[in-house]
């Protein structure tokens, strides 16, 4: 498979960005690092992130008229040419806004040089949509006009699913794009659900056939990066990881597996599941799990999804058991959040199991830190009592934090 | 270990001295995982959850609980943190004091939360300040402002400030400005007053090296209360003669986009070009409207594209401007 972009350019970027780390610990003297910057140029597009932003809504807004000013004429020569059904003209006109994308993505890459600049995210997420449209009215006609494809029980939903899941890979491939790799996985979920509601014992192996799939993305994810050009890849490794670990815990969660059984059988209300003993032990004991090893091995992105997870928990618990008034069960867990981490700041003054609690580049000041000394003050509101008939207002607006909001 | 590769690569092309490439590899091998963004995100949560719990059931048990347990509860609570926050204090100094304890900062915040706490309950259940309210809010203003000096905390001292101009008449946090309802002519001429106040501290805290750090937190808070004010001002009419105010407006802009090339800062950069062009937008078709002429539609297509192609070019060169190209290559 062929790469778009030059994967020198993903190379360069991270070992400019390891030598700035090593420089900023103290291993390594500036004029060594300059030269290490010109021996390892970044020679390809890339503006900050306001004008990136500008750049993607430009291009989409261009790609989009331009489409629908040919599609006017394309149409009203297929009109006066070929008596096509509606669908087939739909699909060539999006067929060909696909390739004219393609094209132009193609073109803007080599002589441009733009790399993950804005326009070239913006061609790339469009052309992939009108693809897949394009194959949607081509699968549609395959079949009686009277069928709904889009419903999650349709058999006739594979076919189009396969399709866009091949579309997706190749452009994961080609492109390294972590979006499109993460809706190549969720297409590939929606595949394994579509398939397993076919048959009647289905709806009771979802769950356990998602946390099967998560576990399978997550050991090719690890065999893929061992494998292949890991720093071109990178961030669909990371999404993917992150999405690998987040649907094991969702296929497993009482809330979801709950709430979806019933969506799936459209029940309004919905009723205790079979082995729920089960899933109460998954949604308690998985985030815990993967605490554990975000800090046995370490890893960030273990870590942070453990914690994400253990939220998802407590909410889900909350959800169907009101254990304590909410203000109470708040300030209860702040005591516990505060005392807990007063006793990690205490048990790594010394790091220990390759842990520290200092930060990461001891080296001058953190930027942004003065951002988010004003964010933490202004937005840990003390509710205060009110105070009656102060003019103006007193200035503080109340309970901002009670919500346990993330 | 992703590095490793590189490192050997950097060795074998020579642009790393053997010693040098065993000394990083070495580092990267051995370096300890930092755990101190999470917990200090974990710490914010908890005072947060802690403090805004505490005050959601004051407020619904006001009746029930015994008031004398409440306030000794509290008020303990309240003396525990500065009390940790005072043991655990670093020596006073006017620079940026390094090496302070993360669990005092946090907790000297839970303190002054937990104050405000405090002092609400007792306002509403004993009238401490009777009608005095002006009191019950300098009283914070001024502790805060001197814990803030004293443990060399921005976050408190973004309280103080907030506290100083709810004294003054209202709340400043950033775009509250717009919410308030009751944007009258004094009270638009006191939060000018206060901005230009906070911005003249930040400036002599810069310049006379008095807490140089707390010189973010003054402009920020102090430009987007003055720049806010006079611009709100601006649109409802509060305030006359509107040119004056146009040029205060884009003084203080220009003021702000001049500081902020200064120490490299986007953020102030962005503040000073956002609120100049919409003072200069609206003082234009002002000025225009008012000579009579029906010219306005037609020049003021030319004046948006114009306008459209300066912000391409503002955002193309904002590093150039900053100057932080430069600065993150001396870093």
């Amino acid at each position: 498979m062929n790469k778009a972009y030059n994967p020198v350019w993903a190379r360069n970027e991270a070992l400019r960005t390891a030598a700035q780390s090593w420089h900023r610990r103290g291993l390594l003297p500036l004029p060594q690092l300059q030269a290490i910057r010109e021996a390892y140029p970044l020679d390809f597009y890339r503006p900050n992130i306001y004008l990136r932003i500008l750049l993607f809504l430009l291009t989409t807004l261009g790609y989009l008229a331009a489409g629908g000013f040919v599609a006017l004429f394309a149409y009203d020569l297929f009109d006066s040419v070929v008596p096509w059904r509606e669908q087939a003209k739909i699909g060539v006109v999006a067929l060909l806004a696909a390739l004219a994308g393609q094209f132009v993505l193609y073109g803007i890459i080599k002589l441009s040089r733009t790399y993950r600049a804005g326009s070239d995210q913006a061609l790339l997420y469009l052309s992939l949509s009108f693809a897949g449209t394009a194959l949607y009215c081509f699968v549609l006609m395959l079949f009686p006009a009277s069928t709904d494809l889009f419903t999650l029980t349709s058999p006739y939903l594979a076919l189009w699913l396969v399709l866009v899941l091949a579309l997706l890979l190749w452009a994961t491939a080609r492109f390294g794009d972590a979006l499109v790799a993460a809706l190549a996985y969720v297409v590939a979920l929606l595949l394994l659900a579509n398939a397993l509601l076919q048959l009647t014992a289905g709806r009771l192996v979802l769950p356990f056939a998602v946390m099967a799939l998560a576990a399978g993305l997550y050991r090719l994810v690890r065999y893929l990066a061992a494998r292949t050009d890991y720093w071109y890849y990178r961030t669909c490794f990371v999404a993917l990881e992150v999405l690998a670990l987040a649907t094991f815990y969702l296929g497993g969660n009482y809330l979801v597996v709950r709430e979806g059984n019933a969506a799936i059988g459209g029940l309004l209300v919905s009723e205790p599941i079979p082995f729920a003993p089960v899933f109460y032990l998954l949604t308690a004991l998985i985030p815990l799990f993967y605490l554990y090893q975000g800090l046995r091995r370490p890893s960030r992105i273990w870590l942070l999804t453990g914690l994400a997870t253990l939220a998802f928990s407590g909410y889900t618990l909350r959800f169907y058991h009101s254990v304590l008034p909410p203000a109470v069960a708040g300030a209860l867990l702040g005591a516990f959040l505060i005392g807990l981490m007063a006793a990690a700041l205490r048990y790594l003054r010394t790091p220990r199991h390759g842990l520290t609690a200092a930060p990461n580049n001891d080296a001058g000041e953190r930027p942004g830190l003065n951002l988010e000394a004003l964010v933490v003050a202004q937005t840990a509101h003390a509710p205060q009592a009110p105070e009656p008939g102060l003019q103006f207002g007193g200035g503080q607006s109340g309970g901002g934090g009670a919500q346990g909001q993330y | 270990m992703r590095a490793a590769p590189f490192i050997a690569e950097l060795r074998d092309r020579g642009r790393l001295t053997p010693e040098q490439a065993a000394a990083i590899e070495t580092d990267e091998r051995t370096r300890p995982f930092s755990l101190h963004y999470e917990i200090r995100t974990l710490l914010y949560l908890g005072i947060t959850l802690l403090s805004g719990g505490l005050g959601v059931l004051i407020y619904e048990h006001l009746d029930e609980l015994g008031h004398g347990v409440v306030v000794a509860v509290v008020a303990l609570l309240t003396a525990a943190c500065f009390a940790y926050a005072a043991r655990h204090r670093p020596p006073f100094s006017w620079g940026l004091v390094a090496g302070s304890s993360l669990l005092a900062d946090y907790l000297l915040l839970l303190g002054c939360l937990l104050f405000l706490v405090l002092e609400g309950y007792l306002q509403a259940q004993y009238a401490l300040f009777g009608t005095r309210y002006g009191l019950a809010l300098a009283l914070p203003a001024g502790l805060f402002f001197y814990l803030a000096y004293r443990f060399d905390h921005r976050g408190v001292l973004s309280m103080a400030i907030t506290a100083l101009a709810a004294w003054v008449g209202l709340s400043v946090e950033p775009l509250a400005v717009f919410k308030n309802e009751f944007l009258t002519g004094s009270v638009s001429r006191a939060a000018i007053a206060v901005g230009a106040l906070l911005l003249l501290g930040g400036w002599l805290s810069e310049t006379r090296h008095r807490k140089v750090h707390f010189a973010y937190t003054y402009l920020l808070l102090g430009g987007n209360l003055l720049l806010g004010t006079a611009t709100a001002a601006m649109f409802t009419e509060v305030l006359q003669p509107l040119a004056l105010l146009v040029i205060l407006i884009l003084a203080v802009s220009a003021g702000l986009f001049w500081y902020g090339r200064r120490v490299h800062s986007h953020l102030f950069l962005l503040l000073g070009a956002t609120y100049g062009y919409v003072a200069l937008t609206y003082g234009l078709a002002q000025l225009l409207s008012a000579t009579g002429l029906n010219i306005v539609l037609a020049l003021g297509l030319y004046y948006f594209i114009g306008s459209t192609v300066a912000a391409v070019w503002f955002l193309t060169h904002l590093k150039r401007l900053a100057g932080t190209a430069a600065h993150e290559q001396g870093l």
